[in-house]
């Protein structure tokens, strides 16, 4: 994570709200000193070491620091991409939960506010509770873990917990643990995690050369040669993290529930994805409780020595599934995107993180982390719920005028990055223009005659109901969820691409492109209006042009036109080139063209999202300090909790409007990171 | 003397003959070049000589004009009336000013290029230029392009597209309430037909839990056959009203209409995707004969190209995206759940009694994010915003009003 000023302190910031100010201003020095020791962050903090040290364990605790011994001289370095991390919590828990359940979203938080953790602590801290719980089973839940301090990023995880959401015995923890180790989403903490990545890679060249290569790197091929041996030694430090996984696996402790719940049918956690997207009801976790028994006793009681912590790569992967799964609801309907979401959840399974390193992955021979592979028809079938009706969401139409050769059309080749030249010169963003040339004369004008030919085409997998109308509403439930795959590999997005014969595939990388202007496109249109954003578009799809093109293509008048690209100008959304005519470039005669950097835009963009969401933190820091006295008074532990009964009203509802202000701020800034996170880590 | 005369009026019947020929050989525009007018075989013998002669006359009769084309010297002829203006000019200089605006035809031309072109003195040509329009032989003109020089024009042509740019242009501005109009319509039409306009199951509801309603969506109504036209009409006009009392939803009752388009569809009524595979979203030549059958632009002929600038434009607005089925290209709304579903008739009328005058013309809301609803994404002065600073979190007029404080 590259960190500017607005975002250092944003992460300042964010430390702050959580975890007080002590660790926030060590950790703000740190990011604007760089890595430093002891005696350096007492000189530029002016603070004594027993406040550092206990700053420091605090930050550390919390994975926030990457700190390096030699010798008895420890340096300390941000760890800022985790600062930012924090802002997640909420939608981290909140994603856990509608993927495991409650009981294991109340897990993954303890989790999270204790940082990392041994798992003898965690169960011993649920131990404690599971006690008092069940001593005094009929009270209210006052024993919880310190409460979270961030109560308006948590939004409304904060009723109160009926007991079903809870722990119950040390087992059920323990096989909460497991599940969440296998979605990767918790991960174990090892030498090497406070290192921070770059000297990582430092060691691992260092240890490369002094291994393989005393004699120095010689040659292409040797250069190539150590090169891979780096990138082989960081994959062994980076899989590090996973050997819990692995050793889950190799149990078949996994596999064997797979197989137990496949036969019952219903499980809240193979459909837990699909309650958050499509429909957002609990209702079916309901199934849980009924099979929690078979499933502790098969899970390996874990090394209570091991130390484990969240997994915010892989957390994003999933927070990523849901964001396109909502651009999918937004452009072609709730339907398709619960089928998109079920696909993207069982292509995901094994992709651990978002970005590809290149340094590790592109060398690599696809066979782990490699993108992803492809999902089938059938194995996305066996995961959709019985209670989703797939005939929704899709307009119906006669048999005779769909072509399903063009529907059914198997790409097998990611689409190439889009030319301007192209677009130019015939107007068209379609990326397969020759693909699809090669069949025009035939099948346009013989509509019928393709009947027969499709079917070769599919498989046999495929039959379509005979040209009537009454019995193409009859389609059965392979047919609807392929009808919707093929709308999603037709869109103009490429959400999906069909890959193979009832293979299907998601290309990342363009996929998130588009969206990403997409968002830069809503940002324009709010800004510069839709003439803005026409202008901006057509100079997107065409590359530079002069402003009498634009002119040409916009409809718009002249001054209109140099009004907008100037105001567009100002904001960065565009900009602009001179190109001299001849050797004396004379201004009058040279050409302006204007053109679009979609990656500046981008930065531009990211920069002020960092920047509104520190500014909505102070005012809401600014909101605290107008609000003094009523929030003091809410301190009060004989006030805390029975707010509406003890308080004035006077007082109350000047409580509850600020409770109100700081909701809508902390959900702002959740809104804003939605954009940080598309622009910077998807 | 009487050889002469006899040659003289040899040489009037060979020029006839040629210029008739000629005429007969072409249109205005066809380039002669020496061989072609020997092939004419009007002069004897092929005889060079003669042909100079005859052609020379022509040409000082202003009967055809000398064009140095790619391959040396060829004529083209003109029209007997077109020449008799020249010669009843009363000098040389008015002829040779005519003769340029003659040549810049239906593009015209600007009084300096005149000047320069025939070097001849600002004056002299001022009054070449006044003598030929009050003879009405030639008209000033308007370029959209350099709106402030002053244009000569053959009186008898029509300005050029580019003179006058295109149909969009009204007098020389750009017609952009015409140009609104026409995009609406049109994206009235491509919505339309791309989507299908279905009810949406219960809008509160979990639409994925309730079980399968028969009648919940359909195109064609059960007892109709199906076919091309039937689909195709069934979407976006009015339904049957069996087919609504199929729906669970509550239909509202419907205000019986006298036949005219649908005033204001149900609520719960929505715009879904069409399947994949889809042969019938419209095209652009599918649009332009809508446009030339409703006979909306009455005065102005569309043709594809002008229809597909139209259409270019929504692209660009992003409000439908092309796609392409077998080779055929066609356009369809982008968004369709999201699309309102208020006919063209309806907002038309409301827009009359002045209800949703804020709302864009068309198309839906525009997306919003995170940084389009914070203050500080659309804050004048966030550039100066700093803590301490004149602007600041602390002093934020903008979050106040945001949080209504």
């Amino acid at each position: 994570m590259e960190v500017t000023q607005n975002a250092a302190e944003l992460c300042a910031l964010l430390i702050d709200e959580l975890y007080g100010e002590l660790p926030s201003r060590i950790f703000a020095v740190l990011l604007s000193r760089g890595r430093s020791n002891l005696a350096q962050l007492a000189q530029y903090t002016s603070m004594n070491p027993r406040q550092l040290r206990h700053g420091l364990a605090v930050l550390i605790q919390y994975n926030l620091l990457f700190h390096q011994s030699d010798g008895g001289n420890t340096v300390y370095e941000a760890n800022a991409a985790f600062a930012y991390n924090l802002i997640r919590t909420g939608k981290i828990l909140e994603m856990v939960e509608s993927s495991f359940g409650p009981v294991a979203k109340d897990v993954m938080q303890n989790l999270m506010i204790s940082g990392q953790t041994r798992v003898s602590d965690l169960l011993a801290a649920y131990q404690i509770k599971i006690d008092r719980t069940k001593a005094a089973a009929e009270q209210d839940m006052d024993i919880e873990f310190p409460e979270f301090k961030l109560n308006g990023v948590n939004g409304n995880y904060h009723e109160v917990k009926k007991p079903d959401h809870q722990v119950k015995s040390t087992a059920q923890l323990n096989s909460i643990i497991c599940r969440l180790v296998e979605a990767e989403l918790i991960d174990v903490v090892h030498s090497k995690s406070f290192q921070s990545p770059d000297d990582i890679v430092k060691e691992a060249e260092s240890q490369v050369v002094a291994n393989y290569f005393p004699n120095g790197v010689k040659g292409g091929k040797g250069k190539a040669e150590y090169e891979q041996k780096v990138a082989e030694a960081l994959r062994k430090i980076r899989s590090e993290s996973k050997s819990l996984k692995r050793k889950l696996e190799s149990n078949g402790a996994a596999s064997k529930r797979r197989k137990l719940f496949a036969g019952i049918g219903q499980n809240g956690a193979s459909n837990g994805t699909a309650n958050g997207t499509a429909n957002g009801s609990n209702g079916v976790n309901g199934a849980n409780g009924a099979n929690g028994a078979h499933e502790e006793e098969m899970d390996p009681a874990l090394d209570p020595k091991q130390v484990i912590r969240i997994n915010y790569e892989k957390c994003l992967v999933d927070l990523r599934n849901r964001r396109l799964v909502q651009f999918v609801c937004d452009t072609l309907g709730e339907t398709t995107g619960y089928v998109y979401g079920v696909l993207l959840r069982i292509l995901t399974k094994q992709l651990s993180r978002c970005q590809l390193d290149p340094r590790l992955d592109i060398a690599e021979d696809g066979n782990e982390n490699q993108g992803p592979a492809s999902v089938t028809s059938n194995e996305l079938l066996d995961n959709m719920k019985t209670s989703i009706d797939l005939s929704l969401g899709i307009g119906k139409a006669a048999k005779n005028i769909i072509s399903s050769r063009a529907a059914e059309k198997i790409r097998e080749n990611p689409p190439k990055p889009k030319l301007f030249i192209e677009a130019a010169v015939d107007g068209d963003a379609s990326a397969d223009e020759s693909e699809s040339d090669d069949d025009e004369s035939s099948d346009y004008d013989s509509d019928f005659e393709e009947q027969p030919a499709a079917p070769a085409a599919n498989g046999s997998k495929v039959k379509f109901a005979d040209g009537a109308a009454g019995k193409e509403q009859r389609m059965d439930r392979p047919m609807q969820l392929r009808q919707h795959l093929l709308l999603l590999s037709e869109s103009h997005q490429h959400f999906l691409r069909h890959c193979g014969t009832n293979e299907w595939t998601v290309d990342f990388g363009p996929l998130l492109q588009i969206q990403r202007e997409a968002e830069l496109d809503a940002v324009i249109e709010r800004t510069s209006g839709k003439d803005g954003l026409r202008l901006v578009r057509i100079l997107r799809t065409n590359g530079k042009m002069d402003e009498k093109a634009l002119q040409n293509i916009a409809l718009m008048r002249k001054g209109e036109l140099q009004q907008k690209m100037l105001e567009m100008q100002r904001a960065g959304f565009v900009q602009i080139q001179e190109v001299p005519r001849d050797n004396k470039a004379d201004v009058k005669k040279s050409l302006f063209l204007w053109y679009v950097d979609l990656e500046s835009s981008s930065t531009m963009m990211l920069e002020t999202s960092y920047k509104s969401m520190v500014r909505c933190l102070q005012v809401l820091e600014v909101l605290r300090q107008k609000e003094k006295d009523v929030l003091m008074l809410t301190k009060r532990t004989d006030v805390k909790g029975r707010e509406k009964d003890v308080m004035r009203k006077e007082y109350f509802d000047r409580y509850s409007r600020f409770q109100a202000h700081e909701k809508q701020l902390f959900a702002q800034v959740l809104r804003l990171d939605d954009l940080v996170a598309l622009l910077r880590d998807f | 003397m009487a050889g002469d005369d006899d040659d003289n009026a040899k040489l009037q019947i060979l020029k006839n003959a040629l210029y008739d020929e000629a005429r007969n050989h072409g249109s205005e525009e066809r380039l002669f070049t020496q061989k072609d007018l020997i092939d004419l075989g009007v002069i004897p013998d092929s005889n060079l000589l003669l042909l100079v002669k005859v052609v020379q006359s022509l040409c000082d009769d202003r009967l055809l004009v000398g064009v140095s084309s790619g391959s040396g010297i060829a004529w083209r002829w003109r029209n007997r009336e077109d020449a008799k203006k020249y010669t009843s000019l009363p000098n040389e200089e008015t002829m040779m000013v005519y003769a340029v605006i003659d040549e810049a035809g239906a593009d015209g031309i600007w009084n300096r290029t005149i000047k320069n072109k025939l070097n001849m003195h600002e004056n002299l040509v001022k009054q070449c230029i006044k003598h030929l329009e009050t003879k009405g032989y030639i008209a000033s003109m308007k370029n959209v392009e350099h709106p402030n020089k002053k244009m000569y024009i053959k009186a008898n042509l029509r300005p050029s597209d580019r003179a006058t740019g295109g149909p969009w242009f009204t007098e020389g501005e750009l017609d952009t309430a015409f140009i609104d109009q026409l995009k609406e319509i049109i994206f009235e039409y491509i919505k339309s037909k791309s989507a299908y306009l279905g009810s949406l199951p219960g809008q509160s509801a979990n639409p994925a839990l309730r079980p399968p309603r028969k009648g919940t969506i359909r195109g064609t109504a059960p007892s109709a056959p199906a076919s091309d036209a039937d689909a195709a009409s069934a979407r976006g006009t009015k339904r049957a009203a069996t087919d609504i009392s199929n729906d669970d939803s509550p239909a509202p009752a419907r205000a019986p209409e006298g036949g005219g388009a649908p005033a204001r569809r149900p609520p719960g009524k929505v715009y879904l995707p069409m399947p994949a595979g889809y042969r019938h979203y419209p095209t652009v030549p599918e649009i332009a004969q809508l446009i030339h059958d409703t006979g909306i632009t009455n005065n102005t002929t569309l043709g594809e190209a002008d229809i597909q600038q139209l259409v270019d434009v929504l692209r660009y607005d992003g409000l439908i995206e092309p796609i392409k089925v077998n080779g055929r290209r066609g356009y369809r709304v982008a968004r369709p759940t999201k699309q309102d579903t208020v006919s063209f008739a309806k907002r038309q009328k409301d827009r009359e009694a002045g209800i949703g005058l804020d709302l864009p013309m068309f198309g839906m809301e525009p997306p919003g994010n995170g940084l389009t609803e914070v203050p500080c994404g659309r804050c004048p002065v966030f550039e100066l915003c700093e803590e301490g600073g004149p602007v600041s979190p602390a002093n934020c007029v903008y979050f106040d009003q945001w949080l209504e404080i």
